[in-house]
């Protein structure tokens, strides 16, 4: 290239940007830019000139644009905007090189700007397009010094107040280097940098590394005294002005205050009280700044205010102003969302604290709780399920009626229904700790693994009982002022359905027990806990609704539960108490609801008779008939037998194949054999009067007994009785039951005579006249086998076991109908008449006197007159039997006078007496 | 015409017309058969002050703020146009001197140094040749001289790079400014005997070699061709930058880490002999491919010997090189040699130090042979002699030691 024709061009270039600039107007400026980068890149010595000139471009273009409106803010239209643009790029991109030159230019050049326009608000100026691209290039370039020039330009920059905005933004790109040099400044322009500077998340971080250094420098033994005079006032006064000082300094107070950190303070602070600089740092200062602060740093705060009392009276300043601020709700304070978001530790402390602690915190507590309603219900439910001792109950309590009670004068119209809803959040919170509690009970613990089980360990859910019954006590008691509105007992009562749903889970015997939980732990313990609890509760309806259908079943469904659980336990003392809780809450649920006796009757009785009937004595009333517990050789099973005895076996009906070959599934009857018991189990046994008990208590109250009675005896034939063929009152001929249901009859004979509790509560129907009528088919059964047996029985074993048994059989249905008055006058005395029958009389007896009344007059409640007091008898003297019935009884004793004859006045005399 | 009168005109006019003014108006007081009287150059200095820089204030006569950078800019254009009309260099020469001669404004020197290298930039040579002189007179070696070159080099060898190949264009057109250029620069790299070793960029090596290397002359231009200064004033003599260049040449090797270069050596290189390089000196003058900065310095020193060989002077005393410049190598070489020592390496062994004595064996005897060292030989031998074992070095002492 030819040198002399280039340098005439350039030298073009340069004319016509000085001719340019001598004539400047917006419309020759993007002409001019480009002339000027071109200079700027040829020409590296007329750079002062040309970034003057570019200096010019944007201050117009700065003007431009904070006159235009939005609509018209088309770049094109504005030769300066335009030249901007250019100039942007460009000089972003000219290089390291360049950097220290154009760094520079863009610091003069923004603070300029901002002195000029420093009357116009700086977001408006910041988002003006020259600005943002200025910024841009200040930015890019500062990051291509290296440091020492950087750290000089941002010097220049924090000279100038008016442009800390613009060290804000621009000290995004380099914050470690802009955040403690802005701490040297005085506080009002290091409050500005920092409100810049504070929204990026990154430089964020450095102002807090720059304040803690800051701090901890001040606190060294060994900084010099004259500077660490004036750091911590300097810092509190940057505190009260800046907010985002404030938030740093707060989110680190965990290092700045750690312990350490508070003894240096301490004796920082006792020797530089009395300087001038300290004046401000008052409490006012402190709590304004604890106050925003974490209430994890509240926690230190308290836990050191032990040993110094100043800090104590700190404290209680700063519990007044909070609860003074709070009154005004739409303000937000930091100290406590800090508290709502770190509740759990707030909370632990509370367990753990020391007693100005616990009560400091519970303070801050009810203020976040009367905000965060959920924040309350989680404390509530914390504190239920971990407390362990009055004291936090105390709290506690103290919190919930904190929390109602907080700002609500006594006669504002709406305290009813904010009580209703706090009442509300209250249920919630038993329910959820109830929740927590059982899910924590099947946690793995580390004390399981280790194998270090405390020999009182109880679960959770016991612990929490244990608090609900506390709490409930204390409620009874009416002596503690912030409980008369019963809060705890109301919310139990609301939450029954869960609790008895933790009784019947925790007493069903098919419980899953993890390994390693506190579930594996013995469930008892905890299940007389539920049961105190529920105990404790008002079931009535009085005080306050009545609990729904689907509570009560819930809840009698697991007292029953309980209540069987209690019979199988050791300890006789737990068992009575145990059991007798089960009794007092099954009165309790039954005296008002029908329904909850129903269902409780039925529960006992069934569960007493097929699923627990080992511990009343009884066996199973349905023979093994799905497995079998041995191997049968094939000569052994019955059908094989009973092909051996030829035809008889062929007829349908016939009592031989059962008479003589022994029970289906069980092979051929032994004799006195060990398996079967001998005899019949006892009536009078421990668990079967509490089963008693317990099926009284459910009959509580006026006509419950008869009634009761009733359904016991209705649901004795359904549970007993096969089929519901013959289950009715009337008694037929004795001849038909031979023929046609004596299978059935020998069924339900056994299946009662197993099973010491449906005999038990047949007597219990007996005496609860007229109920036992309702169990006529169950009388009829054993009347009519005794019948067979004996028959069959004539002579041949008069000794034997089986004998012996069939006469006791004999005397208890005896007693059972004479207590039921079914049995009249004269014929009640079969009972004392029958040791002394023999076989063919006692059959004669039980034909003539017992089956034939008894067909002729059907048990049935009609028999039964109602007297004044609403008991339920027959009047002996209406009901006398006929002689037919009679007879054959006065012929027997009148035979064997000499052995029956002192009953015989008994029986006849009187009856003579009267008919003479 | 009274002073009172001419500043009256010249008022009459703004700024860049009356800076123009005033040059015609200097040039009429200045220029002429006879040295101006003291009075005429204090009418020409206010002038200056007050028109053509706007340092006085029109009205008050206090110092200003003096000029924004764009008028300076229209002040350089105005400058530069009138060098560039001036047909008689004594002229040229003299306006140029008296408005930047004096020794104390920087704000003068400022705008001198933005004139330069905007020349630089235009090779713009009557400008150039001007500012040779003005280097020539000010002494190469002197703050302001540096001063001005610093700049330079920071805006042709830093800011703008895309321009070697008008600045190589340069030693043709304006060889005087080059020659002085370069001894300003020799003072400014490989001088401080402590710390960090400042080294030249590598595109200002490169420049610089290429201008010794195509013209051998080019280090002489300026003793041989006499500035034209104003009448009555004493010539400085001009310093060739030859013997910066041998120094440079001489302790490279000591100063370049070759490892640390990242450029390949596709090349091995070839150590080139004096008596080969007597017989084909242009060996290597199209050299396309990107050197080294070893190579760089090889060429360079190349060219310095040839640059020696074209100093001799056939008649009047040498003046290519001070015996005394050269001698000032010593304490360089022992200050490495005594860290070669510290560490325990045999001197003998190193090549580095013994390619550095072998480039001053050389030099030396180049330059020794052209009658190029003008100073006292017998004390640069001595010095010389002082130096680690070399076995050129060695010869060329007792050589030239006979001879004296």
């Amino acid at each position: 290239m030819n040198p002399q024709s280039k340098s005439t061009s350039l030298s073009a270039d340069l004319n016509n940007f000085i001719y340019g600039v001598s004539r400047r107007n917006s419309q020759n400026a993007p002409e001019l830019t480009k002339i000027g980068i071109n200079l700027l890149k040829n020409f590296p010595a007329a750079r002062d000139a040309v970034l003057e000139y570019f200096a010019m471009v944007f201050h117009d273009a700065v003007n431009v644009s904070l006159n235009q409106t939005e609509y018209e803010a088309d770049i094109n239209v504005n030769g300066s905007l335009e030249s901007v643009s250019m100039i942007g790029p460009e000089l972003c991109s000219l290089g390291p090189s360049w950097a220290p030159f154009i760094a520079p230019w863009c610091i003069s050049l923004i603070m300029d700007i901002a002195t000029k326009k420093s009357n116009i608000p700086n977001v408006t100026l910041q988002s003006t397009e020259p600005v943002r691209v200025l910024l841009d290039m200040t930015t890019q370039n500062l990051t291509l010094l290296n440091s020492d020039e950087r750290a000089k330009c941002i010097d220049m920059m924090l000279g100038s107040w008016q442009c800390s905005w613009a060290v804000g933004w621009v000290g995004r790109a380099e914050p470690a280097l802009v955040a403690p040099r802005a701490l040297a400044l005085p506080a009002d322009a290091a409050r500005a940098v920092f409100a810049h500077l504070a929204n990026h998340p990154l430089a964020l971080a450095h102002v807090r590394a720059a304040l803690v250094d800051m701090f901890h420098e001040a606190i060294k033994d060994d900084s010099k005294l004259e500077k660490r005079r004036e750091v911590i006032p300097y810092l509190l006064n940057l505190a009260s002005k800046s907010d985002v000082v404030l938030k740093a300094l707060t989110q680190d107070i965990e290092l700045t205050l750690s312990w350490e950190g508070m003894d240096r303070l301490c004796s920082v602070c006792a020797s530089q009280r009395h300087s001038p600089a300290w004046e401000g740092v008052g409490p006012a200062a402190l709590v304004a700044l604890l106050m925003h602060s974490l209430c994890s740093v509240c926690g230190i705060v308290l836990s050191d205010s032990v040993q110094k009392n100043q800090i104590q009276t700190q404290d209680k300043y700063l519990l007044q102003k909070l609860e003074y601020e709070s009154l005004f709700s739409d303000k937000n304070i930091p100290l406590l969302t800090s508290a709502a978001e770190e509740s759990s530790v707030v909370r632990e402390k509370l367990l753990t604290g020391n007693q100005l602690e616990r009560y400091s915190l519970a303070r801050v507590l009810i203020l976040v709780s009367y905000n965060l309603p959920s924040e309350f219900v989680s404390t509530i439910s914390y504190l239920l399920q971990y407390s362990r001792n009055d004291t936090t109950l105390a709290i506690l309590v103290r919190i919930i009626s904190g929390t109602i009670t907080m700002h609500i004068p006594n006669d504002s119209p709406d305290i009813n229904m904010d009580t209703e809803r706090h009442q509300n959040f209250i249920k919630t919170g038993v329910e959820y700790a109830l929740r927590d509690a059982m899910i924590s009970d099947t946690e793995i613990k580390r004390c399981f693994i280790e194998d270090k089980v405390p020999k009182d360990q109880k679960t959770y859910l016991h612990y929490y009982c244990l608090n609900i019954i506390k709490l409930l006590r204390w409620e009874n008691s009416n002596r503690v002022g912030h409980l008369r509105t019963r809060p705890i007992g109301r919310a139990v009562e609301a939450s029954l359905y869960r609790i008895g749903g933790a009784l019947q889970d925790y007493a069903t015997l098919l419980r899953v027990r993890p390994e390693c939980t506190m579930a594996s732990l013995d469930e008892m313990p905890t299940c007389h806990a539920l049961a105190e609890v529920l105990d404790r509760v008002d079931m009535s309806g009085t005080k306050a609704p009545p609990p729904s259908v689907e509570v009560i079943l819930k809840v009698v469904q697991a007292t029953v539960k309980y209540f069987f659980r209690c019979l199988h336990e050791k300890d006789m003392l737990d068992k009575l108490r145990g059991v007798q809780t089960a009794c007092r809450l099954l009165r309790k649920l039954c005296i008002h609801s029908k329904l909850a006796r129903a269902i409780a009757l039925r529960d006992l009785l069934e569960t007493a008779m097929f699923r627990e009937e080992r511990a009343f004595g009884s066996r199973s009333v349905v023979a093994n008939t799905v497995t079998s517990n041995r191997e049968w050789a094939n000569d052994e099973l019955l059908i094989h037998l009973n092909q051996k005895h030829g035809a008889i076996t062929q007829l349908t009906q016939s009592h031989t194949s059962v008479f003589h070959a022994g029970i289906i599934g069980k092979g051929v009857r032994k004799q006195n054999g060990a398996d079967n018991g001998d005899g019949i189990p006892p009536i009078l046994t421990t668990n079967n009067e509490l089963l008693m008990a317990a099926l009284m208590s459910c009959m509580d109250g006026n006509s419950g007994v008869v009634e009761g009675a009733t359904s016991v005896s209705l649901l004795l034939v359904e549970l007993v009785s096969p089929d519901v063929m013959y289950n009715g009152l009337p008694w037929p001929d004795e001849d038909f039951t031979k023929q046609v249901s004596i299978e059935r009859e020998l069924y339900m004979r056994g299946a009662l005579e197993n099973c010491a509790v449906a005999r038990a509560a047949l007597r219990r129907a007996a005496a609860a006249r007229p109920a036992l009528c309702l169990a006529s088919a169950l009388l009829r059964a054993t009347a009519a086998t005794l019948l067979h047996r004996h028959r069959a029985l004539l002579d041949r074993h008069s000794q034997s076991a089986e004998m012996a048994r069939e006469r006791a059989a004999l005397a208890e249905l005896l007693a059972t109908m004479t207590l039921g008055q079914l049995l009249p006058h004269p014929l009640s005395h079969m009972l004392e008449l029958a040791p002394g029958l023999t076989a063919g009389e006692i059959v004669q007896v039980l034909r003539d006197c017992l089956w034939n009344y008894t067909r002729d007059h059907v048990p049935s409640p009609a028999l039964f007159t109602c007297d004044a007091t609403g008991l339920h008898w027959r009047d002996p003297s209406t009901c006398k039997p006929p002689a037919t019935y009679t007879d054959t009884l006065r012929l027997i004793i009148q035979k064997r006078i000499s052995k029956l004859g002192h009953l015989y006045p008994i029986m006849f005399l009187n009856l003579e007496k009267e008919t003479q | 015409m009274s002073l009172t009168d001419l500043k009256h005109q010249l008022r009459k006019f703004d700024f860049p017309v009356c800076a123009k003014e005033a040059l015609n108006r200097i040039e009429q007081l200045l220029v002429g058969r006879v040295a101006p009287s003291n009075k005429q150059l204090d009418i020409a200095m206010d002038i200056i002050a007050e028109f053509v820089f706007c340092e006085v204030d029109r009205r008050s006569g206090r110092r200003t703020a003096g000029i924004t950078p764009l008028q300076e800019l229209q002040l350089i254009d105005i400058i530069c146009e009138y060098l560039s009309a001036c047909v008689n260099d004594t002229t040229k020469n003299t306006i140029f001197l008296s408005l930047f001669g004096g020794m104390e404004s920087q704000r003068r020197l400022k705008i001198l140094s933005i004139l330069a290298s905007m020349a630089v930039s235009a090779s713009s040579t009557p400008v150039l040749l001007a500012v040779g002189v003005w280097l020539q007179q000010m002494g190469c070696s002197s703050s302001q001289s540096l001063q001005l070159v610093e700049n330079i080099i920071r805006d042709h060898f830093f800011l703008n790079t895309s321009n070697q190949n008008t600045l190589k264009s340069l030693a043709n057109t304006a060889p005087q400014f080059v020659s002085n250029f370069i001894t300003a620069v020799t003072e400014l790299y490989m001088h401080d005997l402590q710390g960090t070793k400042k080294l030249p960029p590598k595109n200002l090596l490169e420049v610089i070699t290429s201008w010794v290397f195509s013209n051998p002359t080019l280090c002489m231009s300026a003793q041989l061709n006499a500035a034209a200064l104003p009448s009555g004033s004493i010539p400085m003599a001009a310093v060739t930058p030859l013997a910066g260049l041998i120094h440079w040449c001489a302790l490279a090797p000591l100063y370049i880490d070759e490892d640390s270069e990242m450029v390949e050596v596709l090349v091995p290189i070839k150590r080139i002999k004096i008596e080969n390089e007597r017989d084909h000196p242009t060996l290597k003058t199209n050299v396309n491919k990107t050197l080294t900065e070893a190579e760089l310095y090889t060429k360079l020193h190349l060219a310095v010997l040839h640059s020696l060989r074209a100093g001799r002077r056939n008649h009047g005393p040498p003046t290519a090189v001070n015996a005394q410049h050269l001698a000032g190598l010593g304490p360089h070489v022992q200050a490495y040699a005594h860290q070669l020592l510290k560490r325990g390496i045999k001197l003998q062994n190193d090549d580095k130090l013994q390619d550095c004595l072998d480039r001053i064996g050389q030099a030396v005897q180049v330059a020794l042979a052209n009658g190029c060292v003008y100073g006292n030989i017998s004390n640069l031998l001595a010095a010389l002699d002082t130096l680690p074992e070399n076995r050129l070095l060695r010869i060329i002492i007792k050589t030239h030691q006979q001879t004296i």
